[in-house]
C-alpha cells in the first residue's frame, strides 16, 4: 500500500502553516464560536481557498476541486462524509464540472452568493431587464438546494415560490451561467459557477500541459521542489492547484526520497 | 496457530470466531499461487468465471472466442515441477465447432444453481443457451433482441426456474427454463441493461444497473421496480437507530416531488404514507414519486410510477454489481471509475470512498467479495485489488495479468481467487502453501506424490 498522500500532506501543510493564521483574520464566512470545531476536511477547504490563484482578467470567487481534499486530507471516506454533511449544513456548495468523469467544484455558500451578485450587477449594467428571477433563485432555489442537479419540473415549482414564473426566465438563467443543460437529458439542468469557462478550459489544459511535461522526461519523474516553481502556459491556475488536483486524482503520485518528495506519473 | 487450536479446545475462543480468524488471515496472504495453476483453452479473453454453488468444486469460464470450459478446482489432471505444481486442465471445451455453440463472444456463463447437471451461457450473439453437462448438449435457447451483457439466476431459489437476461434492449427479461418460454419482461431503464443480480435476500427481488447509470430493484412478483438508487440520497456510514434517523429525514429536505406546490412537501409526506399505506418506511417515502397526479399527464399504473424517476447510482453506465451475502450492502461498480456501497433497506450511499483511479469501460466487469463481507475484489485494468469494504482502503494488489482484467471469483471454501482476463489466462491466487514438508517425504519414499493417498491409504 502505498503511503503517497500522508508525506506530501505532511510537507504541503508545514509550508503553508503560517498562511492559515492570515487566513483566519481574512476568513469571516463563519461566526467565532464555529471556528473553534474543525474538522480536517473544513482546515484544508479553508487553507486551499485562501491559496486560490489570483487571476487578473476573470473575477471569481475561490473554488476547490474534490481532488485536491483527497491529496491533502488522509481518510478520502472522511473527505466525502464531511463533505456531505457540510452541503447538508449549507456551508458549502458542490458542483459537478464538465471537465473530465467525476469533477467536482467546491465553493463556500458565500462566496457562491456574492459570485451570483456579481453576475447579476453585470447584467443590470447591460440593462437587461426583469432580474427578479435571480432574486427567486437565491432565495428558494438554493436554500433548498441539496443536490447538484435539478428537474426542469422542480424548478420551475421553486421559482414559482416567488413569483410568476415564465421559459425566459429560466433562459435568463442559462444565460448567467448559473445553469447548465444536461445532455443526456433535456429536463435536467446543473448548478454551474458563473463566469467559469475560461478557468476550465485552462483547467484541462493545464492538466494535459503538466502530464506531458512529465512524460517527457526521461524517468517521468521530478522533484516536487523545483516541480512547483514553474509556470504553466496555457492555464491561469498556478501549478499548486494542478498538482494537487493531478495527485488526488490518482495520475500523480509523489513518493519520499531522502532528499525530497518526487512526483512521478503514475502507471496504472 | 497451534494456540489459537488449543484455545478452541479448551472453550476459550467460540469454533466461528476461531474459522472466521483463519479465513480472514488467509485471505490477507493471498498471492499468486505457486503450487495451482489453471490451464485456459480460451482463444479470446475470459469474460465470465463462476465456481458451483453446491459443491465448489467445478469452476466455469466463458470467453470471446464462444468457448466454455470447465474445470475442477479441487482435484488436478496433473503435476510438475516434480509435484510441486497442480495443473488444472479443463475437463471439457465448448467451442464455435460445436453444432449448437454460440457465434459470438461469450458474455456470461453461469451455472444451474441447484446442481451442476445444467448451465447457462448468454452470448453476443442473441441466444441464451441452456447446456446439459454431462452431455454437452443445448436443451433450451432463447433469443433475445438485443446482445445479452448478463445472465443471473438466484441461488435461494426454491419456486422458480427464471433466468434474468440483460441486454442491449433496455428491458430485462426473464426466461424460463421449465416452460422454455419468457416470462415476463421488467421495463424502466433507458438504456441498455449491463448488470444483473438477483438478491442474496430474497429469490424474488431482482436488482439491475444499466449503462444510463440507474440501478434498480425489482420484486418480480409486481410491475415496476420498487427502488431507483439515487447517488445523492446518502447516509453518513451505517444506518443510525430508528430514533435518529427520523429526525435527519425531516430536516434534509428531499427533492419536490409535487408539482406546483413546493413549501409543503413535508407536510405532505406523512400524509401520503397513509394513502399509499403500503408500510414503507418513512425514509423510503419521500422517493416514491407522486409527480403524475395533478399535473395533468397520462395516469399510469402505480407500479410504473418508478420509470419516471431518472435518478443516476453513477456519472456513467453501472458495469459491476455485487450483493453481499447477508443481503444488506450492495456494491456497484460504475464506468465513471466510482465504487459505491449501498445500504439496500434504506436506499442510501453510504459514502465510503473505494480508492479506484480507473475501471474499465465498455465491458462489464465481475466483482467477488468475501464471506464475511470484509473484503470486495474489484478487477481495476490490468490489476485486481481488494478493498476494504468499509474504510475503502486498498488491502491487496494482485498484479499479474497481462492485459485487461474482466471477472474474479471468490472460493470461500478453500480462500482462493481466480481471476480471468483479456489475455486469455485464468490465474488463481492463492494463500501460500508450505510444501516442503510433503515433498521431502515423496522423495523418500521414492514414490510420485498422487492425487488422495497418505499414509494410510492402501
Amino acid at each position: 500500500m502505498d503511503k503517497s498522500s500522508g508525506p506530501s500532506t505532511g510537507r504541503k501543510r508545514e509550508r503553508e502553516e503560517d498562511a492559515v493564521p492570515e487566513s483566519e483574520d481574512t476568513d469571516q464566512t463563519l461566526s467565532l464560536e464555529e471556528n473553534f470545531m474543525f474538522t480536517d476536511t473544513l482546515v484544508a477547504l479553508r487553507i486551499m481557498r485562501a491559496q486560490f490563484p489570483h487571476i487578473d482578467k476573470v473575477s471569481i470567487q475561490p473554488f476547490i476541486l474534490r481532488s485536491q481534499l483527497y491529496s491533502s486530507v488522509k481518510d478520502r471516506t472522511q473527505v466525502d462524509r464531511e463533505l456531505e454533511s457540510l452541503r447538508r449544513e449549507r456551508v458549502l456548495c458542490i458542483f459537478k464540472l464538465n471537465t473530465g468523469q467525476d469533477d467536482h467544484a467546491i465553493m463556500f455558500m458565500d462566496d457562491y452568493l456574492n459570485q451570483i451578485d456579481w453576475v447579476v450587477k453585470r447584467m443590470e449594467a447591460k440593462n437587461q431587464d426583469d432580474l427578479a428571477v435571480f432574486e427567486w433563485f437565491r432565495t428558494h432555489v438554493i436554500h433548498s438546494k441539496v443536490e447538484p442537479s435539478i428537474g426542469h419540473q422542480e424548478l420551475c415549482s421553486l421559482l414559482s415560490s416567488g413569483g410568476n414564473v415564465k421559459d425566459e426566465h429560466v433562459s435568463l438563467l442559462i444565460n448567467a451561467g448559473l445553469l447548465t443543460r444536461q445532455l443526456i437529458d433535456p429536463n435536467m439542468y446543473w448548478f454551474a459557477i458563473p463566469n467559469i469557462g475560461s478557468i476550465l478550459k485552462g483547467l484541462s489544459q493545464g492538466r494535459k500541459e503538466l502530464l506531458s511535461f512529465l512524460n517527457r522526461r526521461k524517468y517521468k519523474e521530478m522533484m516536487l521542489a523545483p516541480l512547483e516553481k514553474k509556470r504553466l502556459r496555457l492555464s491561469s491556475l498556478d501549478m499548486r492547484f494542478h498538482l494537487r488536483d493531478l495527485i488526488g486524482s490518482g495520475h500523480l503520485k509523489t513518493t519520499q526520497t531522502p532528499s525530497g518528495l518526487i512526483v512521478r506519473v503514475s502507471k496504472d | 496457530m497451534w494456540k489459537e487450536i488449543r484455545d478452541r479446545e479448551s472453550g476459550k475462543v467460540r469454533p466461528n470466531l476461531f474459522t472466521s480468524r483463519i479465513r480472514s488471515n488467509r485471505v490477507a496472504a493471498l498471492q499468486l499461487s505457486n503450487h495451482k495453476e489453471i490451464v485456459s483453452p480460451h482463444r479470446g479473453s475470459v469474460n465470465s468465471l463462476q465456481v458451483d454453488l453446491t459443491e465448489g468444486r467445478y469452476l466455469l469460464s466463458g470467453a470471446s472466442d464462444a468457448s466454455i470450459a470447465v474445470y475442477d478446482v479441487q482435484s488436478a489432471t496433473d503435476y510438475e515441477g516434480s509435484g510441486l505444481v497442480a495443473r488444472h486442465k479443463s475437463l471439457f471445451v465448448v467451442d464455435k465447432q460445436h453444432e449448437q455453440g454460440h457465434k459470438y463472444a461469450i458474455s456470461s456463463a453461469i451455472w444451474y444453481p441447484i446442481d451442476t447437471g445444467l448451465f447457462i451461457t448468454g452470448s453476443y450473439d442473441h441466444y441464451i443457451n441452456v447446456w446439459d453437462t454431462n452431455a454437452t448438449q443445448v436443451v433450451t435457447n432463447f433469443k433475445m433482441p438485443g446482445k445479452v451483457y448478463r445472465i443471473a439466476m438466484s441461488s435461494l431459489v426454491t419456486s422458480h426456474m427464471l433466468i434474468a437476461a440483460g441486454t442491449e434492449d433496455v428491458q430485462v427479461r426473464l426466461c424460463d427454463i421449465a416452460s422454455g418460454a419468457f416470462a415476463h419482461t421488467l421495463s424502466g431503464h433507458r438504456d441498455g441493461v449491463m448488470t444483473v443480480e438477483w438478491s442474496t435476500s430474497s429469490e424474488w427481488v431482482l436488482v439491475t444497473g444499466g449503462c444510463d447509470g440507474a440501478i434498480r430493484f425489482w420484486d418480480i412478483r409486481r410491475a415496476g421496480c420498487f427502488r431507483v438508487l439515487d447517488q445523492a440520497h446518502s447516509q453518513l456510514g451505517r444506518r443510525p437507530p430508528l430514533l435518529e434517523r427520523s429526525a435527519t429525514n425531516k430536516g434534509s429536505t428531499s427533492k419536490s416531488l409535487l408539482a406546483g406546490q413546493s413549501s409543503s412537501v413535508k407536510s405532505r409526506a406523512p400524509q401520503k404514507k397513509i394513502a399509499h399505506g403500503n408500510g414503507s418506511k418513512q425514509s423510503a417515502v419521500s422517493r416514491i414519486p407522486n409527480q403524475v397526479k395533478g399535473s395533468g399527464r397520462q395516469r399510469l399504473h402505480p407500479g410504473m410510477l418508478s420509470s419516471r424517476d431518472r435518478a443516476t447510482a453513477h456519472y456513467g453506465a453501472v458495469i459491476g454489481l455485487k450483493a453481499t451475502e447477508d443481503g444488506m450492502y450492495l456494491l456497484s461498480a460504475g464506468s465513471d471509475s466510482r465504487l459505491r456501497l449501498w445500504d439496500i433497506e434504506s436506499g442510501c450511499n453510504t459514502l465510503v470512498n473505494f480508492e479506484t483511479v480507473r475501471l474499465q469501460t465498455g465491458k462489464a466487469i465481475q466483482l467477488a467479495i468475501t464471506q464475511d463481507s470484509a473484503h470486495v475484489f474489484v478487477p481495476c485494468m490490468t490489476a485486481v485489488k481488494a478493498f476494504d469494504v468499509w474504510s475503502g482502503k486498498t488491502f491487496l494488489t494482485f498484479r499479474g495479468h497481462y492485459e485487461y482484467v474482466n471477472c474474479c471469483w471468490y472460493n470461500s471454501q478453500d480462500q482462493e481467487l481466480y481471476t480471468g482476463g483479456n489475455d486469455r489466462q485464468i490465474l488463481v491466487w492463492s494463500p501460500s502453501k508450505m510444501i516442503h514438508d510433503e515433498t521431502d517425504e515423496w522423495r523418500r519414499k521414492g514414490q510420485a506424490p498422487a492425487q488422495d493417498q497418505d499414509n494410510w491409504s492402501d
